[in-house]
């Protein structure tokens, strides 16, 4: 077998809103795709739905990434380094993309 | 971790091919879409960002043309989101399985196999429609 992360509250945590955000990113994603092609929606509900998704997409992708990373073995030291980097690119990443979608955010 | 590499890819390691079953296909699978999507969702953010500023040069130009994927007349770009959507397919309705499973739902063999058939048939059908009703409205296909 695949060594695992070990058993923690934060990993047990991790896991849990790792589930939550698949199913809500199901819903959402499919309410954005339908936007995307067929739908006419008010500019607030559209930059809602924009940082709503991009909050749940940001923390379900990264925190994949951190499974994959931690699934190699990569010692205590690696598992914090992976955590905080991966956090900071988090950050980043959605004020990134709130600063994106911010004529939305403003013109609505 | 070469070794380790070694270990899993050589003969009896479990991800040999040959011993590969449909269960860690799915596992394996799963978690190459899901670092594709990562990739895609940093470079969707960026497209639709630069399109939103009216950045121009020829970088902006082809990132602006992500900016609405099905409206977009560039085939290349059409044809990243319509892989892109089938991967997010995937993804998503295998990520049902996986919490049906871990919800203890669907536990047994035989039930397991036939949610994941059933889950890869209405992602191909809701896949479908997407392209059935999404491609008209792409300028002149």
């Amino acid at each position: 077998m695949m060594q695992l992360a070990r058993p923690s509250p934060t990993n047990t945590w991790l896991w849990l809103f790792q589930r939550i955000t698949a199913v809500l990113l199901v819903v959402v994603l499919g309410v954005h795709l339908w936007l995307a092609n067929f739908g006419q929606a008010a500019a607030s509900l559209r930059a809602m739905l924009g940082v709503v998704l991009l909050g749940l997409a940001l923390f379900h992708g990264l925190n994949g990434v951190r499974t994959v990373l931690l699934d190699l073995d990569i010692g205590t030291q690696g598992r914090k380094f992976v955590t905080m980097i991966l956090l900071l690119v988090g950050v980043a990443s959605l004020l990134f993309g709130i600063h994106g979608l911010w004529p939305l955010i403003v013109g609505g | 971790m070469t070794r380790r590499i070694a270990q899993i890819l050589g003969r009896g390691g479990e991800l040999n091919p040959r011993n590969m079953r449909l269960g860690i296909w799915a596992w394996l699978i799963q978690r190459i879409s899901g670092l594709a999507l990562v990739v895609f969702v940093v470079a969707h953010v960026v497209a639709i960002s630069q399109a939103n500023f009216a950045l121009s040069g020829p970088l902006f130009t082809m990132l602006d043309g992500l900016r609405n994927p099905f409206w977009s007349v560039d085939r290349t770009v059409l044809a990243i989101d319509l892989i892109m959507l089938g991967i997010i397919a995937f993804h998503g309705m295998n990520g049902i399985r996986i919490v049906l499973f871990d919800m203890g739902i669907g536990v047994g063999l035989r039930s397991h196999k036939a949610i994941f058939w059933i889950l890869a048939v209405i992602g191909i059908i809701v896949s479908g429609l997407v392209i059935f009703y999404g491609l008209p409205l792409v300028g002149g296909i």
